[in-house]
């Protein structure tokens, strides 16, 4: 570690104070409450002295100087009220505005734009200028990317987010001074992931985005920050939401206030990929299969159908009859709660979901090497950084964003060992390329086995290249170890011992949204919540008060098995469609008693005798646990009438099949009450449980529909996850780490992990469905212009 | 002295009263009064019933900018905004107002609406009739507050109302 920069002293607007050797005057200001107006200066980017706006008076300097590139000096005096400076800043906005076509009525920007509030602040409020303004018509650049040229300042700040932040470079600039003006990378269009970071980021209406332009303003949404519903790496995301007539529309998502590890960025998902809760196909009335048709009815007819043919199920042909397969994109609550079910309800152990990499491998190897795992945080801040497979910019887009600019900003070193030549190559200190298939051999080779180097070399790796990796990988401390789910099993033990005494950290990639949460909430048939054996079973059983089942259960593919043979007498599938994940064949579902709960006809659904319509992660609240093991907590933002969350759904059944709620649920306990917040108090909707609780007399306010409830419960048994809630509650992560409370060994199915191989532009079922999406993949196949909507 | 101030204090005053009684009536004839107001007559300034304009070429002059919804202290204004394309132009910018409603229960008629927009386009009118037995009526839609097409535009512009709608201002 070098040395901390010593301070230096400085006196701004006739206070003094203090900032590190090297610290820009902007930054200084900042420090001490003082604004200093700026538009092209940007945090984490290059300087472009650009704007003009930060100019600010230093004595001893003969003229106005940029606070933005200056760096403090010892003994400088600043000041950044004087009237001179105030004349300057005057005269920037009105050119500026010279040009600028003041159309905030229409534009997108309006009430949330920069040069709106610079003017307001530091403007003149005449312009003097006569001369007709110049007008281009608005250019569409992609499916998402629109650019209204006459409003652009500009900054260059899109420029720079494209090229250092996402290593796209597919925005620049054409001709010079007066006559500057962005330009995509391909003449009239994009060819770009379609992050719209540049939108974003765009101080003014220039770049806006297709899917919300002309939609709403600002102040006319509710904004709620929740958790993006896409890939495993936790973005926080500030959804904006309006009434509609058939409850709260979801209008746009973006990261605007930073909030979270994800800063502001998000990827074409999570940016755009929410219109699918609003697809006409989107389920959302409870369906029952009569003669082979789907015809609609009631929650209270659907809700009794399931749970009469669930208890006849369990008295005849005994619980081993029955089967629940949980979902990598439901909340922890809910998956914890689906286990519970399951296990207490029904009592069956027959429980499992898509799994998408080797967790209790990992929970293994972590714990026997008392090992720890790595936040998306500490991606960002490690010297260094090793990553084993998969491919970050397609399925972990903020992974490939903190890696990249770890390396761009801290100069990290960055090490990638990689079947493919994948684009994080580009930041790689050093790119090793091994034959497909070969990253356990990889493994085998980095713990000792020179032997494994010969099978390592065909994809143009030398023996030369691997010894030096390993060297350089032996004298790395503090290293932040990422795989896919190519390692599995043994390999990740081995990997974690190789590593662990450099004081390592480790990330295993799963795929989904919640998929690191579902199996730390035992959707296992063999584990219970937080990779325990049955032989810890007792800690459980006193918790909950009743025994957990002894039988070790079947796995997915078993229950699939088992009901081809007729030995299945009901599935319970919840938010996931295997049918197509693991390429099953459906037909074997036309026997037992199917119900799904999803939010599309899936190729599972299909087949199902009851179909419950289910809300999504942002229709809900809950927590996610990233594939870091990150913590957070999602708010419910958006509603549709007529659907529930899985929470309420598996609440209401388990109630109908005579169990009581109050064991299922431990509400009312502890300190907090539910006062609505589970239930969209945030977005201004009206308390839809209260008669169904009333009716039940039940407190409305403590209610057993609250996850927060079973979080309690969560955090009393799964050591790990004994984090602050009330930074949880705030919208903070909290890093959950797996701590092992037992020694057993945890028995490990590497052949049941199926990865999803979602790319940048698809995400499973939803991604299906998201018309966004579907149009970028269009135009990408057809280079032609599509319109997003 | 005070009994002489009280008695032509109350001289003076009724004194006005019986002046007034032989003056001609001014209290309006409405409704029975003639003409399509009924005797009805108005300030200039009167706030009553919103009219929505439109400019010269008979395009709606809202651009959805939701600024009197903003402005509107009782929150009655509801708009729900789209964009506008070559084949179905509706305002002059590129955003018009797809619905726009204002619920009369609620309105106090302020007129922070008609200050707020930048447009010129929502406007107090002089309509007030709006008395019904049902609160529901009482939420008027854009079709009912927009302003009839200049006659001289006639049937030369690409509106945007339905095809049946032209057809029917085209007969009239
Ligand atoms: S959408 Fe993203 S990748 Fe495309 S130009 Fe903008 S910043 Fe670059
Ligand atoms: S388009 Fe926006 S971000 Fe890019 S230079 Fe212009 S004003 Fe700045
Ligand atoms: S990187 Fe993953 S979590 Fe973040 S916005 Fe994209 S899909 Fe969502
Ligand atoms: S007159 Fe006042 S209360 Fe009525 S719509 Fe306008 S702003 Fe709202
Ligand atoms: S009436 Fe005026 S203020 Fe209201 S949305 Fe239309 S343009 Fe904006
Ligand atoms: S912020 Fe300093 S020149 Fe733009």
């Amino acid at each position: 570690m070098a040395d901390a920069p010593k301070l230096v002293n400085i006196t701004v607007n006739g206070k003094k104070t203090t900032a590190p050797a090297g610290t820009l005057l902007i930054e200084a200001c900042k420090q001490i409450g003082i604004e200093v107006p700026s538009f092209c200066y940007y945090p984490g980017l290059s300087l472009q002295g650009a704007c003009r706006m930060c100019l600010v008076e230093i004595e001893k300097m003969p003229k106005l100087q940029t606070a933005c590139t200056t760096p403090v000096a010892e003994g400088m005096v600043v000041n950044t009220e004087s009237e001179k400076v105030v004349q300057s800043r005057k005269a920037m906005l009105e050119i500026v505005l010279a040009n600028h076509p003041l159309d905030c009525p229409v534009c997108d920007a309006g009430g949330e734009c920069e040069l709106q509030d610079m003017t307001y602040t530091y403007g003149a409020a005449e312009s003097k200028f006569i001369d007709i303004k110049s007008h281009r018509d608005e250019q569409q650049w992609s499916p998402v990317v629109f650019f209204d040229r006459p409003r652009c300042i500009l900054c260059y700040r899109c420029v720079r987010v494209c090229g250092e932040g996402m290593d796209v470079w597919a925005l620049g600039v054409q001709n010079r001074g007066q006559g500057s003006v962005i330009a995509p990378n391909k003449q009239d269009h994009l060819e770009c992931e379609e992050c719209g970071m540049c939108i974003d980021i765009c101080p003014v209406g220039a770049l806006t985005s297709g899917s919300y332009r002309y939609k709403t303003r600002p102040w006319e949404m509710n904004h709620v920050g929740t958790v993006c519903t896409h890939c495993g790496d936790g973005c926080l995301t500030t959804v904006g939401v309006r009434r509609s007539d058939t409850g709260m529309e979801i209008v746009r998502c973006d990261n605007r206030d930073k909030s979270g590890i994800n800063g502001d960025f998000l990827c074409v998902k999570g940016r755009y990929a929410f219109d699918f809760a609003a697809n006409q196909e989107r389920i959302t009335q409870p369906l029952i299969k009569r003669d082979g048709k789907f015809v609609p009815a009631t929650w209270t007819q659907a809700i009794e159908l399931v749970a009469d043919k669930f208890k006849q199920v369990v008295q005849k042909d005994g619980p081993q009859a029955i089967g629940v397969i949980g979902s990598n994109r439901t909340t922890n609550e809910e998956n914890y709660l689906l286990q519970k079910f399951a296990r207490l309800v029904l009592g069956t152990n027959n429980i499992d979901h898509h799994r998408t990499a080797d967790f209790p491998a990992f929970a293994k190897a972590i714990s026997e090497n008392k090992a720890r795992t790595a936040s998306m945080r500490d991606v960002f801040e490690a010297p260094a950084v090793l990553l084993i497979g998969n491919d970050p910019t397609e399925q972990h887009p903020l992974l490939a964003w903190q890696i990249r600019n770890n390396v761009r900003l801290h100069r990290s070193k960055f090490y990638i060992v990689n079947s493919q030549a994948i684009k994080l190559r580009r930041q790689a200190t050093q790119f090793v390329q091994i034959p497909t298939g070969a990253e356990a051999r990889f493994v085998d080779f980095l713990s000792g086995n020179d032997a494994a180097a010969g099978t390592l070399t065909q994809a143009g790796a030398s023996n030369e290249n691997l010894s030096q990796l390993r060297d350089a990988l032996k004298g790395e401390q503090n290293l932040v170890v990422i795989f896919g789910s190519e390692l599995r099993g043994a390999d990740i033990s081995a990997l974690v011992k190789f590593a662990a005494p450099q004081n390592a950290k480790f990330i295993c990639l799963g795929d989904y949204a919640n998929s690191r949460g579902a199996a730390d909430m035992g959707l296992f048939p063999d584990l219970l919540p937080g990779y325990a054996t049955f032989a810890g079973a007792a800690r459980y059983q006193q918790e909950w008060g009743a025994d957990v089942p002894a039988l070790v259960g079947m796995d997915l593919k078993q229950m699939f098995g088992a009901a081809r043979d007729g030995k299945l007498k009901a599935l319970y599938v919840v938010g996931s469609n295997p049918v197509s994940r693991y390429a099953l064949d459906p037909f074997v579902l036309q026997a037992p008693f199917v119900v799904v709960q999803d939010m599309f006809m899936t190729e599972t659904a299909i087949a199902a005798d009851v179909i419950l319509p289910a809300a999504f992660a942002y229709e809900k609240s809950g927590t996610f646990t990233s594939t870091c093991g990150d913590l957070q907590m999602l708010r419910k933002a958006g509603d549709v009438v007529s659907v529930k969350s899985d929470f309420e759904i598996v609440v209401r059944i388990a109630e109908k099949m005579g169990y009581d709620v109050r064991k299922l649920v431990p509400f009312g306990k502890g300190l907090r009450a539910d006062m609505g917040q589970s239930r969209g108090a945030q977005s201004g909707e009206a308390d839809r449980h209260s008669v169904w609780l009333q009716a039940r007399g039940l407190e409305p306010k403590v209610s057993p529909f609250d996850p927060l409830a079973t979080l309690d419960e969560i955090q009393r048994l799964i050591p790990g996850y004994d984090v602050s809630q009330i930074n949880l509650v705030s919208g903070n992560d909290e890093h959950t780490q797996l701590v092992q409370i037992q020694n057993a060994s945890i028995p490990s199915h590497p052949e049941l992990v199926v990865p999803s191989n979602d790319t940048l532009f698809t995400s499973g079922t939803l991604g299906r469905y998201s018309t966004v999406l579907n149009s970028v993949m269009e135009r990408r196949a057809t280079g032609k212009e599509v319109a997003a909507d | 002295m005070g009994f002489l101030k009280n008695v032509s204090a109350i001289a003076k005053g009724m004194s006005i009263t019986f002046g007034e009684m032989f003056k001609p009536t001014i209290v309006e004839n409405y409704p029975d009064g003639p003409g399509p107001l009924r005797g009805a007559v108005f300030q200039e300034r009167f706030r009553g019933m919103h009219v929505l304009q439109r400019d010269e070429n008979g395009l709606e002059k809202c651009v959805a900018c939701f600024l009197c919804a903003a402005a509107c202290p009782s929150n009655c204004i509801y708009i729900e905004a789209a964009e506008n394309t070559e084949e179905n132009r509706i305002s002059g910018a590129e955003r018009y107002a797809k619905v726009y409603n204002i619920d009369y229960n609620r309105c106090i008629f302020c007129g922070y609406c008609v200050e707020a927009c930048p447009t010129d386009a929502i406007t107090h009118g002089h309509g007030f009739e709006l008395a019904t037995l049902n609160a529901t009526n009482l939420v008027y839609r854009k079709e009912q507050l927009l302003a009839g097409v200049p006659a001289h535009v006639g049937q030369n512009v690409v509106f945007n109302i339905t095809e049946a709608a032209k057809q029917k201002m085209i007969t009239k």
